[in-house]
């Protein structure tokens, strides 16, 4: 199943390192493919390196794109990590 | 004697001889491989990348447990770049197709993706590009056959010793502190950089962004090292190494003596009682306030329990999180009403999808409130509700007019009607403040104070609209200061106007936090302080430490001080005899 939704970087910093480092984490976790999308550019959320220079800073929206069996429960373990802001305290 | 001076990471003072590692100018050498070498040259990269990898996990091993959790986090996202084919397997490519040599052909894709970085605006996100330097020097010295920072020629107590080198991998930061390393010196770095924040959670003094003033420091040179300040002493004399050891020693015994601190209340040598209150964003923050000693919470940022989810949370939500953190605080609570704009957006808010393009000067805070009332009324009637169970005080953000205000104050009447009306229990006396962080809302400040119950300074956004600065861009944030002559003026002009209407002024941005500030403050008629709970212990030393009317004339005189210069002496002597920062 192919799911979109639409999510915002909310914590202070953005898509930093550590915070990418941990949605890589997750993203591994699924079978589906999952790609996030800003600007027409479209990068691999289990690559550190294309998300980092998503260089997705706060208030950036981006979509969130994931095919795949287990796409619901992707959906929802990335959106829960956009919304704890990645652990950052801030 | 010489002195340096550089971005100074954590506080206190560090003695210790220099270990010069210098790994920054290696040569990488570029040649064509012939046919037949191809295979091997990808194997001979394969197994280096394999060998980093190999060193990265020997490293994460040995992490104590006892490091902040942060540490793992580095290390990780080193690894995880190390095994992005980005960097692993693009270079293959370079060497297949190019036949140039694995060293060549990585530092070329590497300089690639550092000139991406590069052109990255937000200067966080582009300072990443440090990574992507440590993480390909890493592989770059398993090709040339050595150590990345020949940290295994090291002795293995590095204790009384200091780092100096172009760079330190937040790895590398961990292997050196558990060897004892006193403080560490770089060229590169900057405050944020992922080296300095583990420095300041692992108390290792560090001055970074030295550039080439590295290069006068040789092994062996004796330093003293003031991290508050960024400054470095080579080859002090003995005078000045005595003075810094009896300035370390006092250090030492401060930060044992401030955790004692947090059952005592805030009051002046002249007995004058200060308000320490703590900043929050969620109900687990809470949990901080005991050990900080903080009366209350001077700032609760509402403004997370709307955010990354589709709908507004409702009424009810609001009521039993407003309640939970009025339940468990004694003291006031001010509840900053939504702090959403332009660049916090609720999911499903605005539906026009134009972003602005200045969010700070946008539709935001109590702008977008009003004009979403469906959105405020919710917040206002879970607060009054919940105001019941506690001392419960509302904040309006980003007041600039005074309609906005009348407007405001109008929709909190209708509340009160209403809720009166449906015979809901509410606390109709929740007195109702102003956060006065817009340069108009300062100069009026009477204007506003005349309508309000209190007023709170947010000097965060107050000198980055002063000054029209954006603090976090790298290029002109030398330029901001919270001691310009026209953010003190404003900042007295507030104080003053709430003093004539007889009601409570504090501040709550970082500037209430900054001990350099605490004196001049409390000269100027300020009382109330709220701030990060971790701050809170040492402007509570510095507060029983001060005598107020010592401190006015000189406090009223800095605003009359045209030159930044004597204004910051000015400044030095209201801390003259401020004990050591923390």
């Amino acid at each position: 199943m192919k799911l979109e939704r639409e999510i915002e970087v909310i914590n202070r910093l953005g898509l930093h390192a550590r915070a990418c480092a941990s949605l890589v984490k997750a993203a591994v976790q699924f079978s589906s493919t999952i790609a996030l999308k800003h600007d027409g550019q479209s990068c691999d959320a289990k690559s550190i390196m294309g998300l980092m220079m998503l260089a997705a800073t706060q208030g950036t929206r981006l979509t969130l794109v994931v095919e795949g069996e287990d796409s619901q429960q992707a959906v929802n373990r990335i959106v829960e990590l956009f919304s704890d802001r990645f652990g950052e305290e801030e | 004697m010489l002195s340096l001076s550089g971005t100074g990471i954590g506080r206190g003072i560090a003695i210790g001889r220099a270990i010069v590692l210098d790994h920054s100018h290696r040569q990488i050498p570029e040649f064509t491989l012939s046919e037949d070498a191809v295979e091997d040259e990808v194997k001979r990269f394969r197994d280096a990348v394999a060998r980093a990898r190999t060193g990265l996990l020997r490293i994460l091993d040995s992490i104590p447990p006892d490091s902040p959790p942060e540490t793992h986090a580095f290390v990780d996202v080193h690894l995880q770049m190390l095994d992005d084919p980005v960097i692993s397997e693009q270079p293959v490519e370079s060497i297949n197709h190019e036949r140039k040599n694995a060293e060549w052909s990585l530092k070329t894709h590497a300089d690639t993706l550092i000139a991406f970085f590069d052109g990255i605006e937000d200067p966080y996100l582009r300072s990443k590009k440090n990574d992507v330097h440590q993480v390909v020097d890493r592989v770059l010295a398993e090709l040339l056959g050595h150590t990345v920072t020949d940290l295994s020629r090291l002795d293995d107590d590095l204790a009384g010793y200091v780092v100096v080198t172009h760079d330190i991998t937040p790895a590398d930061t961990v292997t050196l502190h558990q060897r004892g390393m006193t403080a560490f010196l770089t060229s590169l770095g900057g405050p944020i950089s992922h080296t300095s924040i583990l420095a300041r959670s692992l108390h290792i003094p560090a001055v970074v962004g030295l550039h080439d003033a590295v290069r006068y420091i040789r092994n062996d040179d004796l330093l003293v090292i003031d991290a508050a300040n960024g400054s470095i002493i080579l080859g002090p004399d003995d005078a000045v190494l005595q003075e810094f050891r009896d300035r370390q020693q006092a250090h030492r015994e401060e930060i044992a003596s401030l955790t004692l601190l947090h059952h005592q209340q805030a009051i002046t040598q002249d007995g004058i009682q200060v308000a320490l209150l703590a900043n929050i964003e969620l109900p687990e923050d809470l949990k901080l306030l005991a050990p900080a000693g903080a009366e209350g919470v001077g700032l609760y940022r509402t403004e997370f329990l709307f955010m990354n989810r589709s709908q507004p949370p409702g009424e009810d939500e609001q009521f039993e999180t407003y309640c939970q953190v009025l339940d468990t605080v004694s003291g006031p609570v001010t509840i900053r009403t939504l702090d959403l704009g332009a660049d916090k957006q609720v999911d499903g808010g605005r539906t026009d999808g134009e972003r602005s393009i200045n969010p700070a000067l946008g539709l935001r805070a109590i702008r977008l409130c009003l004009n979403e009332p469906a959105l405020f009324k919710p917040q206002l009637r879970a607060i009054f509700r919940a105001a019941t169970r506690g001392n419960a005080r509302i904040m309006i953000p980003m007041l600039s007019s005074l309609s906005e205000l009348d407007q405001a104050l109008e929709l909190v009447r209708e509340t009160h009607r209403e809720l009166a009306k449906e015979g809901v229990e509410f606390n109709p006396h929740v007195p109702v403040g102003g956060m006065i962080e817009v340069p108009a809302a300062a100069i009026s400040a009477d204007l506003f104070a005349r309508k309000l119950q209190f007023l709170s300074i947010g000097t965060n956004d107050l000198i980055q609209y002063t000054l029209a600065i954006d603090r976090i861009d790298d290029e002109v944030n030398y330029l901001y200061d919270p001691l310009h002559p026209s953010v003190l003026r404003l900042i007295y002009r507030v104080i003053e106007a709430g003093r004539s209407a007889g009601i409570p002024v504090s501040m709550c941005g970082e500037m209430a936090a900054d001990p350099e500030f605490t004196r001049l403050l409390l000269g100027l008629g300020l009382r109330e302080f709220s701030m990060e709970a971790s701050s809170l212990l040492q402007i509570k030393q510095l507060v029983l430490n001060t005598t107020v009317c010592d401190l006015e004339k000189t406090a009223k005189d800095a605003l009359q001080c045209l030159e930044q210069d004597r204004l910051r002496n000015m400044v030095e002597q209201l801390n003259i005899d401020k004990v050591s920062t923390v």
